[in-house]
């Protein structure tokens, strides 16, 4: 049975008649048109506007950090150099991580639809503090560009962990890269700050904490990590950066220090940071997932605080990066123990998803599609995590491809569909034209099709022993590459289609109107695109919860709403 | 517009205003207790010494916290941020400490009561001796087949 | 809005500039100060960095911390913990004189309370320049005599960096302060409703008094 004819009425935006975007805007022109000089932009405070600039840059950074990804891929084709040098592979490897990760990761999500939608979604005008928005994007230039200078100038050889002493040595140009790093970080804590502000404060009256949009929790949970998670990695990229220029030895043996104490520091946020990089997606995909199955989330206070619970308990499992570096085994086995905890949060939330989707009735669009390589790509990947995070079985997988592959089912299985699930989502809300769908079902085939095939075997070639970040391998894992390759290939052609039909659809894209997927949730129920100030006229109100699509007691199977 | 619960919270909390004999009574507080400290640190009380100096410093930040910083007043949201912050630290300080006291001896610092290893003392392109004076050097790197 | 009006008379001072995004000026203060304490929490997260090594490395070499930390100048780190704490006092006084609309001795406090934290930087000073006349000095360049230890280098280094971050809070600290008693001698119109750049700015200077609070014991009275 088709739920969908529900009774309650959307969220009402006091002064509007049922007529459409075209008509009564001329004094309220949407975010894109309203000021059109470059210093418009430039100076804008609109959250809208930031969060469109950001997109720009940030779809640029996962060129480049893409374009290494393809470097080193060619470069495993063969055993031996194929196009390049060890210490050239040792630079590619790591500017891979350092853009992938810093660059594009951690502010994708929250940055760009973050930003746009979450005032949107709480009923505000803006962020709490919409300069502070705007001074982020230029502090995460200024550290971009900072550290993508000392790529080109020298480049680091050290792995995006830079681990010690080694770091401290080496005389490539670790000091700009790092510095880079530690700028942006100051662009991360801002944006956290930012929406933990506008959460507790700017919501409109009726929403309450359990009224909140599943990825204003997400957001929410993300911020608290990114505010108390980035000081500590600011400090050590400080006192790094300081190290490799007078050579003060803190974490150096020669002089006493501990190096293992470093990868303390280090994986105190970074890992913390990839939840960074995970739970936006989780909450994007809460939204995509309610809204193409029709159905209300199934869950939806399991949901938001598992969102919390991964935040919090996220902070105290760091140790497992560490298993083989020389940590004690005391802390090796309390963090295995807390690590498994971790997973228990993330499999709620799966478990949620999958009774939502359960006796919903799907449209199967392209946000959806990417949600179904999604709940591969996590279960797979979560449940990956858990074996490494089994310290006897890491022994033999650690700094194997089998920990790279695991990483990469989370960070480009989850989160980067998630992040092609949101401008899918959110290209009419964004925009005001629809893309055409098509293309986009056979772009997330591609995608899809390509990332498993590229990195399901490294999974296979990593369990056989070979391990990362060597320029030179074994003939017997030469297949294993090459398949790794050959995927990689698919999953780059994959992104080249999404590239082509966007732009495309920007230009040339049908009007979507203002509700084209008929979603709940509280975002849609301003125009698309939106005026400067979300709203016109006053505050709307939101008399029903989110992801409501079917009044619980009128359901024909109460139980599966 | 309209506004959220909190806000209406954290309006009346900050109503409150006292005389401000509170603060010459905290900072005389804090004087006292900075006095202790240093009369109890010069006696390097055996086994205690640390955590005392923790507890006194410990109270005197209670003190700025809640008074000179109002987290008395300042309900909610704001002393929970607090919270969670020394909560992340202490788990910071915690297990690193465990590690160390925890690990395979020879991993340890070396020339530290945790490892047998003597200290490396070498630095690059200083005269050779103990940390720079130009002493013959106190150690010897370990020997092979140890 | 009800204002707190203690005095019998007209309520003191002037109300601050709403910004347009926010619904009410309960919210914006609500606002702004919420994103203070979310600044000093990620404030102490940084120093915690520092702390942990710290932690760590006195752990590792008891007695050289111990031998290290008899060699600095207990009276001026003495002096410096009173001289931040009544810096700490002036600048609370600063902020309930603003909630009582009385802007020059706003102005005062704020002054006494630079004052103060210059004292503070001047006799840090000293304390450096005679480290470096000992040549206690961090990791290579490190040529104490008088404390030959493995670890001692490391002790100082935790120093200089822990006492150098503080102090550049310190600087930080007096600038925003600077910057508000300039706003406060120009537009004399604190008041119960309008006291919270104030207040924020005060604050700040607590953290900076608290981490030095922590510090103290832990670098002089090893």
């Amino acid at each position: 049975m088709n739920p969908s004819s529900s009774t309650t009425a959307e969220g009402a935006l006091p002064g509007h008649g049922a007529h459409d975007a075209h008509g009564d805007h001329h004094d309220h022109p949407n975010y894109l048109v309203d000021g059109t000089t470059i210093k418009s932009w430039l100076l804008t405070v609109d959250h809208k506007r930031i969060a469109i600039m950001y997109l720009v840059w940030i779809l640029l950074f996962f060129l480049v950090g893409g374009i290494f990804a393809m470097a080193i891929r060619i470069e495993m084709l063969t055993p031996g150099p194929t196009i390049m040098d060890a210490m050239t592979y040792n630079r590619t490897f790591t500017l891979h991580g350092v853009i992938m990760i810093f660059l594009f990761m951690i502010p994708a999500i929250p940055a760009v639809f973050g930003n746009f939608v979450l005032p949107l979604m709480l009923g505000a005008k803006d962020v709490a503090f919409p300069k502070l928005n705007l001074a982020s994007l230029y502090i995460y230039l200024a550290g971009a560009f900072l550290a993508l200078w000392g790529m080109l100038n020298g480049g680091l050889d050290t792995g995006w962990t830079f681990y010690t002493p080694y770091s401290t040595h080496t005389t490539t140009s670790v000091a700009p890269v790092l510095f880079g790093a530690f700028i942006i970080g100051f662009s991360s804590i801002a944006t956290g700050l930012n929406f933990i502000v506008t959460i507790h404060t700017m919501r409109a009256p009726g929403i309450t904490w359990f009224k909140l949009p599943l990825f204003a929790w997400a957001l929410y949970a993300t911020s608290c990590i990114q505010v108390l998670a980035t000081p500590v990695i600011g400090l050590l990229l400080a006192v790094v950066t300081g190290e490799q220029l007078f050579q003060f030895g803190l974490f150096d043996p020669a002089r006493g220090g501990d190096p293992v104490l470093f990868q303390h520091l280090f994986w105190f946020y970074s890992h913390p940071a990839v939840y960074i990089m995970v739970l936006p997606s989780f909450g994007v995909m809460s939204e995509v997932v309610a809204t193409f199955s029709r159905k209300n989330i199934f869950g939806y206070r399991a949901v938001a605080y598992s969102s919390l619970g991964i935040a919090f308990v996220g902070f105290f499992v760091w140790g497992h990066h560490m298993f083989v570096s020389g940590q004690s085994t005391f802390d090796a086995g309390v963090f295995g123990v807390l690590t498994m905890l971790v997973g228990i949060f993330t499999a709620i939330k799966v478990f949620n998803w999958v009774g939502t989707v359960y006796k919903g009735a799907v449209d199967f669009k392209t946000p959806f599609a990417y949600f179904c390589g999604f709940l591969f790509f996590t279960v797979f990947g979560g449940m990956t995590g858990i074996a490494v995070a089994t310290t006897s079985l890491d022994v033999h997988w650690h700094d194997t491809y089998f920990v790279v592959a695991h990483f990469h089912f989370i960070m480009v299985g989850a989160t980067v569909m998630a992040f092609l699930a949101s401008i899918h989502y959110w290209f009419p809300k964004m925009f005001g034209k629809m893309y055409h769908e098509g293309w986009g079902l056979v772009a997330a085939a591609f995608i899809i099709l390509g990332f498993n095939a590229t990195f399901i075997p490294q999974f296979l070639v990593g369990n056989y022993g070979m391990p990362r970040r060597y320029f030179e391998y074994p003939e017997r894992f030469q297949a294993l590459n090459v398949a790794s390759s050959a995927g990689a290939s698919l999953l780059a052609f994959g992104f080249i289609i999404v590239a082509v039909y966007l732009t495309y659809a920007l230009a040339y894209g049908r009007a979507s109107g203002k509700n084209p997927w008929r979603s709940k949730g509280y975002e849609w129920v301003s125009d698309s695109p939106p005026p400067t100030h979300n709203f016109v006229g006053p505050q709307p109100t939101f008399p029903e919860e989110p992801h409501l699509y079917v009044d619980p007691k009128k359901a024909e199977v109460p139980d599966a709403v | 517009m309209s506004v959220a619960n909190e806000s209406h919270k954290e309006e009346r909390n900050m109503q409150e205003h006292h005389s401000s004999g509170r603060y010459w009574l905290v900072w005389a507080a804090l004087l006292v207790l900075t006095l202790v400290t240093v009369i109890t640190g010069k006696m390097h009380l055996p086994g205690i010494a640390l955590g005392l100096a923790l507890v006194i410093a410990t109270t005197k930040g209670l003190l700025v916290l809640l008074f000179f910083m109002h987290l008395i007043d300042h309900k909610g949201a704001n002393r929970l941020v607090m919270a969670v912050s020394v909560l992340f630290v202490l788990m910071m300080l915690a297990m690193p400490m465990a590690d160390l006291a925890t690990r395979y001896r020879p991993a340890n610092p070396t020339g530290s009561h945790l490892s047998d290893l003597p200290d490396l003392n070498f630095i690059e392109g200083t005269p050779s001796g103990a940390h720079g004076t130009g002493a013959a050097p106190g150690g010897h790197p370990p020997s092979k087949g140890h | 809005m009800q204002s707190s009006a203690h005095t019998a008379g007209a309520t003191p001072g002037g109300v601050p500039r709403l910004a347009g995004h926010f619904a009410s000026l309960e919210v914006q203060n609500h606002a702004a100060r919420l994103g203070m304490w979310l600044f000093l929490s990620t404030e102490i997260l940084l120093f915690a960095g520092l702390f942990v090594c710290y932690a760590v490395y006195r752990y590792a070499f008891p007695e050289a911390f111990a031998a290290s930390s008899r060699h600095l100048d207990l009276t001026f780190g003495t002096i410096n913990t009173i001289v931040l704490i009544t810096s700490s006092l002036t600048a609370a006084l600063a902020v309930h004189y603003a909630k009582e609309g009385k802007n020059k001795l706003v102005v005062w406090m704020f002054a006494l309370t630079i004052a103060m934290a210059g004292a503070f930087l001047v006799i840090k000073g000293f304390e450096y320049s005679h480290k470096f006349h000992e040549g206690a000095l961090p990791g290579p360049h490190y040529r104490m005599a008088a404390v030959q230890m493995a670890g001692a280098p490391l002790y100082f280094t935790i120093y200089f960096l822990a006492t150098g971050l503080h102090a550049f809070h310190v600087i930080v600290g007096m600038t925003v302060l600077g910057w508000l008693m300039v706003r406060v001698i120009r537009n004399p119109n604190l008041g119960p409703n309008n006291y919270t750049g104030i207040e924020l700015g005060s604050m700040y200077w607590h953290l900076v008094d608290l981490i030095w609070i922590f510090l103290f014991p832990l670098l002089y009275l090893i």
